[in-house]
This record gives structure tokens, C-alpha cells and sequence, in this order.
């Protein structure tokens, strides 16, 4: 793959899609540096989907998809929910797995783009909802990382089945009453977060998409360490404003009040000593960096 | 008719602030003239869930953002029709609304 992948043959030029053509003269592929400051200013990888009005879950494609460090290099892999709706809408190679396989088939992807180009990075990125990770997928999701696969899973969780009208979830609250779940839930929000940590991943963590800058440093943290260390987990805070009962206007509120101090999605991350050395690495060099493009110009 | 979020150009040009460009969730939708320093709205992308409005009013306190009938918008920026050319947007006319004050259902016409 690469940037010139994406290139048209000129004499095709005048018949493509005229969304097509903006992506190759101003997205963002081959750009080591992208990131939340592009957009607005260059074609962002995701076109017109058919999510609801104000819905959160939008927003976090948005914020995801502008902070994935090589974003030509990277295969998306999707499960059923309303985040298969978006990928046919995405400007990274995705593939669209069975409800609940979609760990499964990163292994076997990861794998064996690791065998086809030995000298690049390809990143796997899993992207599915909650009843995909946790419900229906939980084996394939343990499994994976107790294998210590490579490949970074992130959650959308809406805390239930939104696609399907409101039914009971794992990751939903406990004493929650949804519109398909009318006697409430009876157990405990499943902790994915910590059975992460004790399953092997080298980096989890917890949080909203309220702040673009920080799912943008998360995004990139999760992505360039499950390259190199191990497997890394993120679960985000989407809800869905239909089945909560809210208006299209208040999808952020509600992201905002769900992190507040003490409330469940209070941004946490877990990070294994490995993990750690190698954001302190990361971060030295690019201050390094800094300083030596800086550095000329204050001789 | 229906709704579709408008920025006031003059508000919008006198701040930096780019929050309704982060937070809509619509891609390519809410767009920002670097030259003109003012946010806009491809209104064939907008879903008019108004969450650009409460983030202006609300978090930016600017109130630049409003909701208007699509009709009384005169220039509005569609694009499928211009496409996504930052570097010719500051010669495109911005999108402007001739009545002075239009409330979100004041217009009238419908």
C-alpha cells in the first residue's frame, strides 16, 4: 500500500467522484505529523454517513480517524452495529467481520501482513461496538490478548444494543432501563477495562470524545505501542442519544457529565512499565526534535 | 423547508476558537476559511442537530451559530458543488442571511 495507491490515472481523472479526487489532492495519507490540527484545513478520511443527526458515535470516528498516525499503512477491522454503517464511508482499508469474529480476523490479518511486508509497519486497527467486544465477541477479545497479539481494539460503547431498539447489555449500568430491557439490569457494568489489563494488554484506557486532543494522543499512544510492545485496548464513551432519551444537541453533554470526577467513564489508563518507557522514549525524541528545528534559527 | 446551521461571518471573524469544527459530527461539514477567519457550513452535510449551536453559545459564548430556514440563505456553500478546495474559499462569497434576526422558527416561510 502506500500514498500512491490512492494516486487516479489521469485519463480517469474527469470521471471520478468528486470526493474521491478531494482525498488524493488534500488528505492527509504519508503525513507523519497529522493530526486534530488538519481538519477543517484538509479532507478528513470519513464522507457523508448515515448516522443519526448529533449522533456521539460520528463524532468518534471523526476524532479517530484524524489522530491514526499512518492512516495508509492501517487496515480497519469492523463488526456488525452501527459502526458498519460508517466503513463503507471510510478512507482506510476496512474489512467488515461476523458479529463478534472481529478479533479473530485481526489475528489472522495481522499476521499475515507481518509475513507479506516483513520490512513496514502495518497497523491493524479493530474497531466494533460494545455488544461486539464484550457480548457476542468475549472469547475472540480474551483470546486475542491473551495471545498477546499486535493490533489495537477499541470499544464504541453505548452501554447497549442501540442498532437493534435498546436491548440489555454487558457494559450497560447496573438498574439501567432501556426500551427492550424493561426490568432493568441486574448485574454489575462488566469491568473490560481492568480484565484488559490482567489479560495482557500493554495499554488501556478509559475515556470520552469530548476533548479531540486527547483521543487524538490516546489514539496514537494505542496504536504506535501495539506496533511494538503488545496488544492495546481502548474503550470510548458513545452514546446513543435515540435510545438514552436525549435531544440531538445534547450527545456532548452527556459525554461531558459521564466523565466528571467520580462518574464511570473518568478518563483512566492503565500502562504496563514497558509501555511506559516507550511513551518516555517517544516523548523524548520528539522534544528533541523540537529543539533542533528550532534550534537553527536561534543561532 | 427545512433548518440548517448558519454562521454569522462578522461574529465568527473577530475569534479563533474553531470549537464548532471539532465537535460536529458531520465530516467536511463545518469548514474554516484560514484567510477570512471564520467558520462556515456546507449546508448539503448538515443534519441541523444543532450541536454547533449549543457549543457556540454554550462553551465558546460567542453565539456566532444559528439555525435558519435553508431558503433565506443567500450563498450558501454547497459541496457538491465546490468541492473541497481551501485554497479558493476565500474568493467564494460567504453564505449570508438577508433577513437581520431570524429566530430558529421566525421565518415564517415553510
Amino acid at each position: 500500500m502506500g500514498k500512491e495507491k490512492i494516486q487516479i490515472n489521469e485519463e480517469f481523472w474527469d470521471i471520478m467522484p468528486e470526493d474521491y479526487r478531494d482525498l488524493v489532492t488534500h488528505a492527509t495519507y504519508g503525513k507523519p505529523d497529522r493530526g486534530w490540527k488538519d481538519v477543517g484545513s484538509s479532507t478528513e478520511l470519513i464522507a457523508e454517513h448515515s448516522l443519526c443527526a448529533g449522533c456521539p458515535e460520528s463524532i468518534a470516528f471523526r476524532h479517530i480517524l484524524a489522530s491514526i498516525p499512518a492512516p495508509e499503512d492501517t487496515v480497519m477491522v469492523g463488526s456488525t452495529g452501527c459502526t458498519s454503517l460508517v466503513f463503507p464511508m471510510v478512507a482506510i482499508h476496512n474489512i467488515h467481520s461476523l458479529f463478534g469474529n472481529q478479533n479473530a480476523i485481526a489475528t489472522g490479518l495481522k499476521r499475515a501482513l507481518a509475513v507479506r511486508f516483513p520490512d513496514k509497519n502495518k497497523d491493524v486497527i479493530v474497531l466494533a461496538g460494545d455488544g461486539a467486544t464484550v457480548d457476542i465477541g468475549l472469547d475472540m477479545t480474551l483470546q486475542s490478548w491473551f495471545r498477546g497479539e499486535r493490533f489495537t481494539t477499541i470499544c464504541f460503547d453505548n452501554e447497549l444494543y442501540a442498532n437493534t431498539g435498546g436491548q440489555e447489555s454487558g457494559l450497560m449500568q447496573k438498574g439501567f432501563v432501556a426500551k427492550m430491557a424493561p426490568v432493568g439490569k441486574k448485574f454489575e457494568k462488566v469491568r473490560l477495562p481492568e480484565i484488559a489489563r490482567e489479560s495482557g494488554c500493554a495499554y488501556v484506557a478509559v475515556l470520552t470524545t469530548s476533548k479531540p486532543s486527547l483521543v487524538e494522543r490516546v489514539v496514537r499512544q494505542a496504536v504506535l505501542i501495539a506496533r511494538e510492545i503488545g496488544p492495546t485496548y481502548l474503550q470510548i464513551y458513545t452514546p446513543c442519544i435515540l435510545e438514552i432519551g436525549k435531544q440531538s444537541m445534547e450527545g456532548l453533554q452527556e459525554m461531558r457529565d459521564a466523565e466528571a470526577a467520580g462518574e464511570r467513564f473518568k478518563f483512566r489508563e492503565f500502562v504496563t512499565p514497558e509501555a511506559q518507557a516507550f511513551i518516555d522514549d517517544m516523548a523524548a525524541k520528539k522534544k528533541a526534535e523540537k529543539l533542533a528545528a528550532t534550534a537553527p534559527s536561534a543561532n | 423547508m427545512y433548518l440548517v446551521a448558519h454562521v454569522d461571518t462578522k461574529v465568527c471573524s473577530e475569534t479563533a476558537c474553531k470549537l464548532c469544527t471539532q465537535y460536529c459530527p458531520e465530516a467536511n461539514t463545518i469548514l474554516y476559511d484560514n484567510d477570512m477567519k471564520t467558520a462556515f457550513i456546507a449546508v448539503d452535510r448538515c443534519k441541523a442537530c444543532e450541536i454547533c449551536v449549543s457549543v457556540c453559545d454554550n462553551m465558546a459564548k460567542h453565539n456566532a451559530i444559528k439555525m435558519v430556514m435553508i431558503s433565506d440563505i443567500d450563498h450558501a456553500f454547497e459541496m457538491s458543488k465546490f468541492g473541497f478546495r481551501p485554497n479558493e474559499w476565500d474568493h467564494i462569497e460567504k453564505p449570508s442571511v438577508a433577513v437581520a434576526e431570524v429566530a430558529a422558527t421566525g421565518s415564517g416561510k415553510d
